[in-house]
């Protein structure tokens, strides 16, 4: 290939009329997502509309956060099928005083792979939590990673839920997740959570609409939405312009909020976007996803990072 | 050991920031009692290491400055109201005191840290070597604070007297260093705690700077946290009970060279007066080292052994026998050998194998001498001295020098030095130990400049005075303006309050950049301690010493002022025997000649009769013609109460 300056290539691009862009980090830290459009509703208006928020406001104590982690490692092969080992943790931190403490944490190891690959392990992953991939199809190194990845995927989800939950149930406090409401209809009908996401895989418009969704500007909310949910678990959704992303990206600085549909209304969205505009601050880097990420998230994440590794 | 206190910091290390047999890394929550100089102990899986924090650092978890700026979008004023706080430690690193076991030496573990306590800090410190057992050897210095808690610090005499080490210095700023109440306050705690088992202990010190040193012997008023850090210590906060101070005349011979003179404190106020023979001992201290070749010093062993303090005949010169015993007597002297020479005529240059040219110059040298040590060199040749022999146990003498010229500073310096250390050679002192306390060393051992007698002295003394019991403690303000050896050869160094550009050279570089912003801030009456025991210096707060200070002295006893002759021999009088009155004195003066008198009043005062006047007026004699009746040293009836003059 030769060498080619991509800065000039970006600035001709935009001359003739197009969107620089740069590369954006994966948002899920490994989860898997399939890229869709999912038409939604919209709750707020007749068009898809773009409002200041106006000015950023302080979250009143106190305010929690969830988020979970995942890893996981290969550990050895059963004839061709794969036994993957995986950690997964979740956690609740909550914040009082402007400082975070933690109040709740799960952790779990469990080992994935095919039914006969875990009897072929034998009592050396005895004490494991084990979960069996499917056995239809023969064993496929590579299939069966990838479906060891997902079953991973659902197994921190799980986890998510169950300290969520938990937390809900010694707390009555406002609770932020990293992601969507939507995995959980107790979660969703929740008046005091709100969802948070940084991927865009699936996009509730298409077309014009879809163009004006992703030049939200900075400060400002696209009108609320009625995301189309597969699940039972009907939620309201706005996004939300958290840092000024002209010479950036499209997606820089721009996040998705769910909702329970009882905080759906215009002021209510208003005000969460406010509050959530606070939450810029402090910055959440080094991760490459800071203008996404709330320091209340990352912290979450941190903290499991540094339990997982701590004992790895 | 079980800890009824939670742990305060956690052991931590990276490859980067590695644990060492030496250093540790620990962190600890944001608000803990430890800072810069606290102790503190690591305790895991049997092994314990005492640490002495040497640095502290905190960060967050903030990757550039400028993503602070961006956060609060160049408002400082956002920045501080941010919803959330990061994620920041507190880190120290801290300096190994001690491991337990000792071997195998390893670096120290990643465990819990918890602040020393008072058993800690013996063990840390490894004052359980010399203060437990039955023949204990710690004496308190100061006491440990840190997080509450106040543990009492000791040195070990044995390192701090001898034999094992000997010697202290120390340095810092003047006035905030408080250099000088801390060697007042360390004496006085030798004086309490020095064990009887290792004998008897003295302390010279000479005063070369104002009243500094002029009122050990008078109790000061101390406040409540004073006397709570003497009771802490196990010190009782008094003055020194047994204090002699000795000053040389002024050039008036009678009014003494102090500004301790009023009054009330001259019954333990005494004159340091010495005779020719004395001071031509000492001659070379003096004399310009190019000046003294070998021929000027043959001269001078010549006027020593065979002229000064006895007859000398030489019908050449004088039908009459010289009795040299005072500058005049030596000038006579001299005057006679060049007026011999003079007749002799041209061409004669010897005399007795002297060449008349060194004969010129030694005599110009002791001239120089006598005009520069005038008051201190008695006329008649009699001296008065400190108590050879004679010192007692915890018994302090103070040398007043700073009123005179530094050529006489140097020669009572040296005198006063060589003579503790030859009787401390003969074990004859009085005492097994004295410590000899010179303020202002860089004055006398500078670091740069002549390699004087005084100097060469005080390194011979740090060097070799251990083994004999004669112990240097000095103060200066600039440790680096003072020769590196002399402060090298001190076991215990301290460290009050310190300039950062002294903190800059080079002596100062194992300092942590840390403790050094300590040392240059420290309040007064805390100190940084080096010890022999203690592989880091520590820090420790001491109480005001229990004597008055100088400033409340000179107000409470404000020097007298000089006297017209006559008052002034009253005065002396009056110091021997209160009922003297002045105005029989000042009739008895009348008309008599001022060397007659000074004489006098040295017979006396050497005698001690029980009536001095009596004594006194008989030495007088009568008042025929004014000449020299008081006879000459080596009579002995001045020497005895039972003789003509008696009563
Ligand atoms: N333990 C103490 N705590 C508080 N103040 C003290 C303490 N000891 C002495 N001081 C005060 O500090 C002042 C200075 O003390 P000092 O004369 O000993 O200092 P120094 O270092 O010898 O000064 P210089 O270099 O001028 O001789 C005195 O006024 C004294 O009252
Ligand atoms: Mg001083």
């Amino acid at each position: 290939m030769p060498a080619t300056n991509l800065a000039h290539l970006r600035r001709v691009l935009a001359v003739r009329g197009l969107t620089p862009a740069s590369v954006i980090p994966d948002a899920s830290g490994g989860r898997t997502e399939e890229a869709c459009v999912r038409p939604a509703r919209l709750v707020e208006g007749d068009s898809l509309a773009w409002r200041p928020v106006g000015a950023a406001e302080p979250w009143p104590d106190p305010l929690a956060f969830l988020d979970g982690i995942q890893r996981s490692e290969l550990i050895a092969y059963a004839g061709a099928a794969p036994i993957v080992v995986g950690e997964i943790a979740a956690a609740v931190r909550e914040r009082a005083g402007r400082r975070l403490t933690t109040v709740l944490t799960e952790r779990r190891v469990i080992a994935i792979a095919r039914p006969s690959a875990l009897a072929a392990a034998g009592d050396a992953l005895d004490g494991l939590e084990s979960v069996a991939l499917p056995e239809d199809e023969p064993p496929h190194p590579v299939r069966d990673l990838f479906n060891a990845a997902r079953a991973l995927d659902r197994a921190r989800g799980s986890l998510e839920l169950l300290v969520g939950d938990r937390f809900r149930r010694q707390s009555e406090g406002w609770l932020v997740v990293d992601g969507s409401l939507t995995e959980s209809p107790g979660w969703a009908a929740d008046p005091r959570m709100l969802g948070i996401s940084k991927s865009h895989a699936t996009l509730p418009f298409e077309g014009a609409e879809l163009e004006r969704y992703l030049r939200l500007p900075y400060g400002h909310r696209s009108s609320v939405y009625a995301p189309e949910t597969r699940s039972l678990a009907p939620v309201r959704a706005w996004a939300l312009r958290l840092w000024p992303w002209e010479g950036k990206d499209l997606f820089h600085g721009l996040v998705r909020i769910e909702v329970a549909p009882v905080n759906g209304s215009t002021e209510m969205a208003d005000l969460l976007a406010r509050r959530l505009l606070a939450e810029r601050a402090p910055l959440s880097t080094p991760d490459p996803r800071w203008d996404r990420l709330l320091y209340g998230i990352h912290s979450v994440e941190q903290y499991l990072r540094a339990q997982v590794r701590g004992t790895a | 050991m079980l800890e009824s206190h939670p742990p305060v910091g956690r052991v931590v290390a990276t490859e980067l920031k590695p644990s060492t047999p030496h250093q540790f890394y620990f962190w600890t929550a944001r608000e803990s009692p430890i800072g810069i100089g606290a102790i503190v102990r690591v305790e895991e899986q049997g092994r314990v290491v005492f640490g002495v924090v040497t640095d502290g650092f905190a960060y967050s978890d903030l990757v550039t400055p400028m993503h602070a700026v961006i956060g609060a979008d160049g408002d400082p004023v956002a920045a501080g109201i941010e919803p959330t706080t990061r994620a920041e430690i507190r880190l120290f690193s801290a300096a190994v005191l001690r491991q337990m076991p000792e071997e195998p030496l390893q670096p120290v573990p990643l465990g819990p840290v918890w602040l020393a306590s008072d058993a800690d800090v013996v063990l840390a410190l490894r004052m359980d070597s010399y203060t437990t057992g039955d023949r204990p050897t710690g004496i308190p210095i100061g006491l440990y604070a840190a997080g509450g808690l106040e543990s009492p610090v000791y040195l070990d005499c044995d390192f701090l007297l001898g034999p094992e080490a000997a010697h202290l210095n120390i340095t810092g700023v003047s006035g905030l260093a408080t250099k000088t109440s801390a060697v007042e306050f360390l004496l006085s705690s030798i004086f309490q705690t020095f064990p009887r088992h290792k004998g008897s202990v003295a302390a010279l010190c000479f005063n070369v700077k104002g009243p500094d040193l002029c009122f050990l012997d008078q109790p000061a008023a101390l406040n409540e946290e004073d006397r709570r850090l003497y009771a802490k210590l196990g010190l009782r906060p008094e003055p020194f009970s047994n204090v002699r101070y000795y000053a040389p005349f002024k050039g008036d011979g009678v009014n003494l060279n102090t500004l301790r003179t009023h009054d009330a404190l001259a019954a333990n106020t005494e004159p340091l007066v010495w005779g020719l023979h004395e001071v031509l001992d000492y001659a070379e201290v003096v004399l310009n080292r190019d000046d003294v070749d070998a021929k000027a010093d043959a001269f001078i062993d010549f006027l020593g052994e065979r002229v000064v303090g006895r007859e000398y005949r030489d019908e050449m010169l004088r039908g009459k026998p010289f009795l040299v015993q005072s500058f005049a007597d030596l000038e006579e002297f001299f005057r006679a050998i060049f007026e011999f020479m003079e007749v002799l005529g041209k061409g004669a240059e010897v005399w007795k194998t002297h060449h008349l040219a060194t004969i010129r110059k030694v005599r110009n040298r002791l001239s120089n001498i006598s005009t520069r040590s005038k008051g201190l060199v008695t006329d008649d040749g009699v001296a008065h001295d400190l108590p050879w022999g004679r010192f007692a146990d915890r018994s302090v003498h103070v040398v007043d020098v700073a009123g005179l010229d530094p050529l006489a500073q140097d020669l009572v310096f040296a005198r006063i030095v060589s003579k503790l250390r030859e009787h401390l050679e003969r074990r004859d002192l009085g005492v097994d130990h004295v410590v000899v306390f010179v303020d202002e060393l860089n004055k006398y051992a500078p670091a740069d400049g002549a390699d004087t007698y005084v100097r060469k002295m005080l390194l011979d003394l740090s060097e070799r005075g251990r083994y004999l019991g004669l112990v240097l403690f000095s103060a200066q303000q600039f440790r680096s303006q003072v020769q590196r050896r002399v402060v090298g050869n001190a076991g215990t160094g301290i460290y009050g309050r310190m300039d950062m550009d002294e903190l800059a050279t080079p002596g100062y570089a194992t300092i942590s950049p840390a403790t050094k912003i300590k040392l240059a801030t420290l309040p007064k009456g805390e100190l940084m301690v080096r010890h022999p025991h203690f592989t880091q210096p520590i820090f420790v707060k001491f109480p005001r010493p229990a004597v008055l200070n100088s400033r409340e002295g000179i107000e409470r006893f404000p020097p007298a002022t000089d006297l017209p002759f006559a008052e002034a021999v009253a005065r002396q009088m009056r110091g021997l025997d209160r009922r003297v009155a002045t105005d029989a004195v000042c009739a008895l003066l009348e008309g008599r000649r001022e060397d007659d008198v000074r004489r006098a009043l040295s017979a006396t005062r050497r005698e001690r009769p029980a009536d001095a006047y009596a004594f006194f007026a008989a030495c007088l004699g009568r008042r025929v013609n004014g000449e020299v009746v008081v006879p000459r040293r080596g009579i002995p009836a001045v020497r005895r109460a039972d003789d003509s003059y008696g009563r």
